[in-house]
């Protein structure tokens, strides 16, 4: 036993420390699921490889990473459509790309259970927006769940499923960046094993989308929300505590969901005044439960909705307020006190809820530093190929004069946009850097080189469409597809360019040159070269500059990081690069221009050095310097 | 030990082991039977960025992440990151600095950012708190042989130092149970070495 690693063990009552996604995986185990299938996305990247761990003890489960997550969702409809628990998991934003499925996977209902994870990022720590996914049960008709702990998200992802099946509806399992990426003690449950084989039941008029068949599943759905309505009082995570103290002579209730009910439980136990309050806690955040939150108006003077980003309780709150004529009994209150934008701060928190309740607080006094702080953004590791090919269109476009709209997508190559590169002007969704260059094509002189750029996994997930268009249309542009073989910004999962599935296992691997080619680029319009041999790279740029049409330049090396990998196992010696201070001028042109973070610059000496512990030998700095300073020493 | 909560701000640099120290602290403190929620920092961040691991612990404890002025230990791995969280220090708050500089690029790119002195990291983290201690950990890991283990040094700092509320024996186990076996013995004496500096350090707290 001790050999099946922890997470896949049927072992219910055992207690450990999880990181949330890690509990979300075992919640799917749980579950009985059959089907999972998902694209890496911060912050859900870590369910999957967790629950892949369990698939050698649980061979029934059928996981896969998908090429984005509209495919990851359709093979979680076809699971559920086979009678089999099914589960698609992805970012806040991923569910866009996922919608055109999903909202009619809604109509077609369920058969086996169907959830869909949402992992949304209030604050943006590594995405394009914070859009509040909660909107999508309103948008598509369907149920949203939302965990506030390691343990209910669990709990509640098993329930899901029975929910899913017992409503015949899609559910939405709604998540954020501080559950998915922190860690806290759960107990295991039960492992189902619901002996169900996949099979189909050919209901056509069901699993088509003709008019003739979705108009008729309108009404149902329809049917189906008002019935999860009247249900959504009983439903088991949803908590109604009321209080009948009152604090300055007014009686006050709250209502919270996820992670934001945990902070306000904290706030409250800041102020010692959690046992002096009326608290409603959703874990059915659509459809609302009306009795309950009825109960609560009835129950208080004022009340503060405490959910992170849009109003969307609060809102609903005061439509229900004024449908039950509570309008002048109780004042609700949300977003006057609490912020629409980012992630709650704890302290944010308590100092509103001492405004909010009438409680004298002041917040610890913060002090004015009298240094500056220096920035630490995130950057491109030592020896990453993507800044090589930055390095290279930079320098072109300086030498020739050369004007570029260069559009860059999602992935390490995003962080092209900061200094020192600064070479990134437009960046907007996966695939979008060949899109927009697209249109780019239409609306710029001849003497504006049009580029787009993006990596190996973002080409597969939304490259290849947008690629065919401008093949089609004529629309000239110069494509970049940096491949170095990993979903690397997500934490390097593999993917097409690699071959190698989510369980580790030999699948097939495609070459981008391949696809391209057959998605109509001349083969002299194809340029494929290795990232760290800056010579030949340029050259071959150079050639695609001059050429017409839509011309690709892929250029390729493993991503660095996972490249360290190999070499620790393999006790691979790299080269070893110092600088000769002999000829070194102090010019910088390595950490102003370059920036590869190995390269260190002493300002008293004006000599550049290497940092040896980061440094992974890739040489490119001898090939940057102007002055020939670097060196590989020799053995 | 029966307290209300415990907050342990970990900061420092992608790649330098925040997570693995809030993991370590995480399971120890679930070994000593506290409630426990930890936030961290993935994704984008930990490409060479800033990054933070929040650690709470106790009777009441429910969120993942620590009210500003109310870090009750502030551990940087790297000295700078303990000034740009300096929101998280109050009174209090005692704050043990790794003393090794990791130089952020954005020092390259304006000659008015520059990389401030100790000292003057010091004189700032000082207006909050006076429990300010740079760790010598690279040289104190070099000594027990490998300078890898400058972490688990930190971490026998913490313990040492007799305020943190948590067994040793269950930091210890919770160190071993993260770290490759063959490495046993190595952290073992950078544990030690650090437990000792911590003590050291016990008498100049205030």
């Amino acid at each position: 036993m001790s050999d099946i690693p922890v997470i896949a063990q049927n072992k219910p009552g055992k207690k450990l420390i999880m990181l949330g996604n890690e509990a979300i995986a075992r919640g799917i185990l749980e579950a009985g699921v059959i089907i999972a299938a998902a694209y890496p996305g911060t912050p859900s990247s870590e369910i999957m490889p967790a629950l892949a761990k369990c698939v050698p003890y649980h061979p029934e489960l059928r996981v896969e990473w998908s090429v984005n997550e509209k495919v990851a969702f359709e093979i979680a409809h076809a699971g559920s459509m086979s009678n089999v628990r099914s589960i698609a998991v992805m970012k806040h934003v991923g569910l866009n790309v996922a919608s055109d499925a999903f909202m009619t996977a809604c109509y077609h209902g369920v058969r086996g259970g169907l959830v869909v994870i949402s992992a949304d990022d209030p604050s943006q720590f590594s995405s394009q927006n914070e859009q509040d996914n909660r909107y999508y049960g309103l948008h598509a008709i369907a149920p949203v769940f939302e965990p506030s702990t390691a343990q209910e998200a669990k709990d509640m992802l098993k329930y899901a499923f029975q929910f899913s099946e017992e409503n015949n509806s899609v559910v939405i399992f709604r998540t954020t960046t501080r559950l998915n990426h922190g860690r806290a003690d759960v107990e295991f449950g039960k492992i189902l094993k619901l002996d169900r084989t996949p099979e189909f039941d050919w209901d056509r008029h069901r699993w088509t989308c003709v008019p003739s068949s979705t108009r008729p599943q309108r009404t149902e759905i329809l049917l189906r929300m008002k019935k999860m309505k009247e249900k959504a009082d009983d439903f088991p995570f949803n908590e109604l505590t009321i209080s009948e103290e009152k604090i300055n002579g007014k009686r006050y209730g709250f209502i919270a969901t996820g992670i934001a009910h945990a902070h306000m439980i904290d706030a409250l136990n800041f102020h010692g005044i959690k046992d002096k309050v009326s608290i409603l806690k959703l874990g059915l955040v659509n459809p609302l439960p009306q009795k309950l939150i009825k109960k609560l108006m009835t129950s208080v003077d004022e009340l503060l909705v405490v959910e992170e980003l849009e109003p969307i309780f609060e809102e609903q709150c005061k439509a229900f307020a004024y449908d039950w004529s509570l309008g002048d009994k109780v004042r609700i209150h949300g977003k006057d006190f609490l912020p629409q934008q980012g992630e709650f701060k704890p302290e944010t928190l308590i100092t509103q809820f001492a405004k909010f309740v009438g409680i004298d607080y002041t917040p610890p006094e913060s002090t004015t530093l009298d240094i500056i702080v220096p920035p630490r953004l995130p950057q491109m590791c030592p020896a990453c190929s993507h800044r090589n090919i930055y390095w290279i269109m930079k320098q072109f476009s300086k030498k020739h004069k050369m004007k570029f709209v260069n559009n860059s997508d999602i992935g390490c190559y995003s962080l092209g946009v900061y200094k020192p590169l600064e070479m990134v002007d437009t960046m907007l969704c996966m695939g979008g850097s060949i899109g927009m260059a697209n249109g780019f094509a239409k609306t710029m002189p001849d003497d504006i080189l049009v580029t787009a750029f993006l990596g190996d996994s973002t080409f597969f997930h939304s490259g290849v469409a947008p690629l065919i268009n401008a093949v089609y249309n004529r629309n000239n542009m110069l494509i970049i597809i940096s491949d170095n073989s990993f979903t690397s910004m997500t934490g390097g999962q593999d993917n097409p360019s690699n071959g190698i599935t989510l369980t580790k296992e030999q699948g097939t691997k495609i070459l981008i040159e391949n696809v391209v080619k057959g998605c109509g680029v001349p083969e002299e319009n194809i340029w494929v070269h290795e990232a760290y041999d800056m010579e030949g790279l340029k050259e071959k740029f150079e050639q695609a500059v001059k050429a017409k049409g839509v011309r690709v330049i892929i250029p390729r090396h493993m991503c660095s990081l996972q490249e360290m990998r190999l070499v620790k196992k393999n006790k691979i010696k790299l080269p070893i690069i110092k600088v000769d201070h002999d000829v070194c001028i102090g010019c910088q042109t390595c950490v102003r221009q370059f920036g590869c973070p190995a390269i260190n610059f002493d300002y008293e000496i004006r000599k550049a050095s290497i940092d040896q512990e980061q440094c992974r030998g890739c040489k490119t700095c001898i090939y940057i310097c102007p002055s020939n300073a670097f060196y590989v020493v020799k053995e | 030990m029966n307290i209300d909560q415990f907050n342990i701000l970990s900061v420092g640099v992608g790649g330098q082991g925040v997570i693995r120290v809030t993991q370590i602290l995480a399971s120890a403190a679930l070994l000593d039977n506290y409630h426990v929620r930890t936030a961290e920092t993935h994704g984008m961040a930990q490409r060479g960025g800033s990054v933070s691991g929040y650690l709470r612990f106790g009777e009441l404890v429910d969120g993942p992440l620590i009210p500003a002025g109310f870090a009750d230990i502030i551990m940087a791995l790297e000295p700078l990151e303990a000034v740009r969280n300096i929101k998280y220090a109050g009174k209090k708050s005692i704050i043990f600095l790794n003393d090794k500089r990791i130089l952020p690029l954005s020092i390259y790119q304006s000659k008015k950012i520059v990389y401030p002195d100790f000292d003057e990291i010091l004189a700032n983290l000082k207006k909050i708190t006076n429990n300010v201690f740079f760790i010598k950990a690279t040289d104190l890991a070099e000594k027990a042989g490998n300078a890898k283990t400058s972490n688990v040094i930190m971490l026998g700092v913490l313990i040492g130092s007799g305020i943190l509320p948590l067994s040793k024996e269950n930091l210890e186990i919770s160190i071993f149970n993260n770290i490759p076996a063959k490495a046993k013995e190595i952290n073992k004496i950078a544990f030690k070495l650090g437990i000792e500096e911590g003590k050291r350090i016990r008498s100049e707290l205030n």
